[in-house]
Formats: C-alpha cells, structure tokens, sequence
C-alpha cells in the first residue's frame, strides 16, 4: 500500500500519513543519507517528488511549489540562457544590426580574427582584467573586513559611519562615477591641488600609469558598503558565548581571531570573493563612464561592449568577445566556487 | 565598556579616517554645486560665500530629472521585489530537494552568476514579446540578473532551517505559501535584504540597459538621465554638480530615513 505512493494526499490526510511516513527520513543534515539507495524501498523517491516528506503537502500546495519553480525557471531560461545562446550563435555570423543588411554564418572567422588581428587589444585586455580583478577583489576584501570589524559594535558613531560608508552604493554608479572625475580633475579637482603641492602633477583618469589604480579605488570605494554589511552579518551571528568562553580561557586576541572570528566568518568570505571576482570580471558600467576603456583600462567586460557597440561597432565579434569572457567567468566561477565551499566546510567543521 | 586610552585614540583616529574616506568627495560635489561657474573658474576650493544657487534652476531645466526618479524607483523596486520573491520559491525546494534536479538545477544557477548581460540578443526578444519601450517590459527585463545570487544565498540559508520546522507546520495542515511567507521568509530576512538590494543595485546601476530597451526619454530611469546630461555638459563642473545632488537628494533621503530598517536587517543587529 505505502509504495503504491498514494498521491492524492489532500489537507485532511496528514493524521493517516503519520504511520506510514515517519517525517525523519529525509534529513537532510547529512548528504549520505539523501541518496536514494540509502532509503528504504518505500521511502524511495518516486517520480513525483524526491524527499517523502513532500507528501505532507496538500496536492495545491505542491502545485504552488512547482509553480514558483516554473515561473522563476521561466525567467532565468527566458532572460539568462536564451540570450546567451543567441549569443553564442551571433558570434559565428557576421551580424552587424542593420535591418535588412544580409546575415551569413562565417564559422569561426569573429574568433579567429579575436586571436590573430585583434590579439594585440585581447592581451592587454586580459592583463588589465587580471590587475582589475585581482585589486579589486583583494583590496575590497580586506578593507571590508576590517571596517566590519571597526564598525560592528551598536554605539551612535558606528552607526553614523556605517551609514556613511553605504552611502556611496546608494549613489550609483553615474554619480560615484561623475563625483569621482570631479575629484581628479586635472585642472580644477582638489586632487590635483593637493598632489600639485607636492610637486606632482598627472592626467589622473588620462594616465597610463594611474588610470587603473585609480579605477580599482572607485570600484572599491563604490561596493565597499555591501561588502562589510556581509561581513558584518557574519561577524553578528557569532555567539557572544563562544568568546566568553574563550576568553575564560585566556585565548589570546589573535588566537581569537584565528580560530573563532575566521572560521566563522568562512561563508561571508566565499559570498564576497566570489560576487568581488565575477562582478569585475564581467562589469564595465564604472570603467565605461570613468575611462571609457583607455589609459590601460579595458577589461575584457569593457572590450567585449566596446567591440559591439563602440565606434567600429561589429556585432559578431563583440559576440565572440562576450563569449570569451563567459567562458573565462564560468572557468574562474565554478572551481573558485567548489574551492571556498570546501574551504568553509574544512573550517567550519 | 571599558578602554584604555591609547586604544580609544585608535578608534578615534580609525573612525574619523573612515568618515573622511567617504565624506570628502560628497562633501566637494555639494561644495561646488553652490558655487558660481565665475568663481569655480577662478578658485574652485575656497567655499562659495554667498552660495550660487543658479545651478539648480538650470540643471533642473535641462535634465528630466524629476520624472526619472520617479521612473527609476519604480523600476528598481519592482524588478528587486519579483526577483528576490522567485529566489526564495526556487531556493526553497532546491535546498530541500523537493523537485527533480535539484542540485544540477543549482549548478546552473552558480553558472548564471557568471552570464553576461547579452544585450544583442536581449533587444530582439524584448521587441518580440512586447517588452520593447514600456515599463512592465523593462521590469520584467531586469529581473533575471538578479535570480543566480539570489538562489544561491538563499538554498544555503534555507538549509540551516531544519526540517523538522518543515514537518510540524505541514502537519499542521499549512499551506506551502503560507508556509515560505510566514515560516521561511522572516527566518531568512537577512539574506532576502541582501538579495533584494543586490538585484536592486543591478537595475539603479544599469547604464546601457535603458538605451537598448527603452525609446522614449519619458521612460529613462536617472542612471541614463545623468549620463546623457554628463555627455552634453562635460565641462560645465558646476552644473553637473548641482544635477548630481538633484538625483541623489531623494534617494540620499530615503536611504538615511530608512538605513535602520535595511542595514540592521542585513546586519543581523538587534
């Protein structure tokens, strides 16, 4: 009787369910057990659902469940894979936009050409993406641990500066961008008087050797704030008690630090490595108002729209470009992915 | 609380950097909105006394800005709020394996995290489906960016729920959205903050969206607004000041009025 399922469980069953369906079965603490083998052979998940506990629902809640399923999978498909599909089919056409302009497959011409005539702006391209996000994701990281750690306590001036330190996301990404062009202007910016007075004069966001630096500092400057609110999250979840006990202990402030603060704060870190490493490898609003790509600046996020939408616009190479790049984030995304998981599972465990 | 001394001067040292840090260059922009374009030509860093107020009136004139944050807020809300709501009817299931393929299903989201925006593509479906040029289009386009994050925080934090919560309360003869809106949502707020406002972020920082998806300038949110108002005043500083603390008064007010509520959430702080 119990294996034929019965998936007609309505709001009434529950209480006829109990005896059949001890709800502890499917726990889902330990990975081990969730594999189907592990269950007994009533237990098995069937092709309806796979946890038993399911049948718990009544059949219009599970059709709420499947329902939010399909709509948000419907979006992501829709919106996220669809387009990048088409991508990936553009990028082997010589598309370029105009109506009525003939479309042809060309094979792998917009890639070959991506590595032979457009090698010279690809390499650089790559090396200021790996200094983009490598300065990026470290120097974000780093600060935002420490300003979390400065500004975690509930007194008044913590609060004022936390604040204060959120407010540049509030901005957005034009205003931070436009205050920041401001700044360093080389004529009238206070940046200028002040380097000026040391003798130091320089184009700011128009030098070669200082565009970039610069760039990293108003990103940072830009996502510190959602940084440090994670990582303040973190820090607030760890018990007082723990500390306390510590401290009977006569742990020493480093050995704090380095047992109980660190581990615990390994899921914040994979959360915010992994947002600081895939959002500047792939952003490019900020580089596009700051730079526009030049002074060594153009990652490949900025090449990639440069390449389609710039002044030789060619749809089917900023197709490729795009492509290169998708590439890249999933091959950094999924290993560093795996990698923080198992780093917070060794820490946490 | 006790301190000793020279740790109280370090966190007063620390907390004044902090503050200037982030206050200098707002503080600047707000400086130089007031003044004159004579007087920023001549001495852009000494104060301006008596303040200018001619900026404002002309920024105001020139840009659209009002209805453009009108615009925008409307956008970024709505996109936020879909986007945030559907994570959490994924994440749910997933986390608790309730549908078929969940953890390659949760594979491909770790993967979505990493798909660039593929306008191109995007502008033909957009115009295919009607979403070309109107405001339910433009929401509904921006909703997707948000999802990968989005399911991604919330399966871990709905994993650290346990089960047994799941069992009493369908037992009782709950309801599953009842469930997810008055059990699982107020357990994972903090998370849902951070999904919320990371696809919010997504929609207030979108430049290029708004040229691909929308024509008429009445629908332009103010990240495009601003630039195209940066584009065709470059070297007017003072004007584009005072057009910078336009956009930003509202939204600077919101925030400040509302930080509490949004960053203790987010913060897990009592």
């Amino acid at each position: 009787m119990s294996e034929a399922g019965a998936p007609s469980v309505t709001s009434g069953a529950p209480l006829g369910l109990e005896g059949r369906n001890p709800p502890r079965l499917g726990k889902p603490s330990s990975k081990r057990r969730r594999r189907r083998e592990a269950w007994p052979a009533q237990y098995r998940p069937t092709a309806a659902h796979k946890a038993p506990y399911a049948r718990l629902l009544s059949r219009s809640s599970r059709a709420w469940m499947w329902g939010g399923v399909a709509v948000g999978l419907a979006f992501y498909v829709l919106f996220g894979i669809v387009p990048t599909a088409a991508n990936l089919v553009v990028s082997f056409t010589n598309y370029s936009g105009f109506p009525g302009s003939p479309t042809s497959f060309v094979g792998f011409s917009n890639y070959h050409l991506l590595f032979t005539s457009q090698a010279p702006g690809l390499i650089s391209s790559i090396e200021a993406t790996v200094i983009f996000v490598v300065g990026v994701t470290l120097v974000q990281n780093a600060i935002g641990v420490a300003l979390a750690h400065r500004l975690q306590r509930d007194t008044k001036t913590a609060s004022v500066l936390r604040v204060l330190a959120f407010f540049p996301i509030v901005l957005g990404v034009t205003v931070v961008g436009i205050v920041w062009l401001l700044l360093f202007d080389p004529v009238s910016g206070p940046a200028e008087a002040v380097f000026g007075a040391f003798g130091i004069h320089s184009a700011f966001f128009g030098a070669g050797n200082v565009a970039m630096p610069l760039v990293i500092i108003v990103q940072v400057w830009q996502n510190l704030g959602f940084t440090m609110v994670v990582y303040i999250g973190a820090l607030k979840t760890i018990p007082q008690s723990v500390y306390e006990a510590a401290a009977l202990d006569g742990v020493s402030a480093w050995q704090r630090l380095r047992s109980i603060t660190w581990p615990m704060m390994a899921p914040a870190v994979s959360v915010n490595v992994l947002l600081a490493v895939v959002g500047s490898l792939t952003t490019y609003n900020l580089i596009y108002i700051l730079t526009d790509g030049a002074f060594g600046t153009n990652t490949l996020g900025m090449f990639a729209f440069n390449t389609a939408f710039g002044a030789s616009a060619d749809l089917g190479l900023g197709a490729a470009v795009t492509m290169a790049l998708f590439v890249v984030a999933v091959g950094v995304a999924i290993p560093l992915a795996a990698l923080l998981r198992s780093r917070e599972r060794r820490l946490l465990v | 609380m006790q301190f000793s001394n020279a740790l109280r001067m370090r966190r007063l040292a620390t907390g004044i950097l902090i503050a200037l840090v982030f206050l200098v260059p707002i503080v600047y922009v707000i400086m130089i909105s007031f003044e004159s374009p004579a007087q920023f030509g001549a001495h852009p860093l000494q104060p301006p006394v008596p303040p200018s107020l001619g900026n404002f009136g002309s920024a105001w004139q020139q840009g659209d800005l009002g209805p453009e944050i009108v615009n925008t807020a409307i956008y970024a809300v709505a996109a936020a709020g879909i986007s945030t709501g559907l994570s959490l009817l994924i994440a749910f299931p997933v986390a608790r394996r309730l549908v078929r393929w969940s953890s390659s299903l949760y594979l491909w989201f770790v993967v979505g995290l990493a798909l660039p925006v593929s306008y191109i593509p995007l502008f033909i479906e957009a115009r295919d489906l009607g979403l070309y040029n109107n405001r339910i289009g433009y929401i509904l386009l921006h909703v997707e960016p948000g999802l990968p994050l989005g399911v991604l925080l919330l399966t871990a934090f709905v994993s650290s729920i346990p089960q047994e919560l799941d069992e009493a309360a369908w037992l009782d003869g709950v309801s599953y959205p009842r469930y997810i809106l008055s059990f699982v949502a107020p357990l994972a707020w903090p998370s849902i903050v951070i999904t919320f406002l990371y696809s919010l972020l997504f929609v207030w920082n979108d430049i290029i969206g708004p040229v691909v998806f929308l024509a008429s300038p009445s629908l332009f949110p103010v990240a495009r607004g601003v630039y195209s108002f940066y584009s065709s005043n470059e070297s007017a500083y003072t004007l584009l000041a005072a057009a910078v603390m336009i956009v930003s008064a509202p939204v600077a007010l919101l925030f400040v009025v509302s930080q509490k509520q949004l960053l203790r959430a987010t913060m897990g702080l009592r």
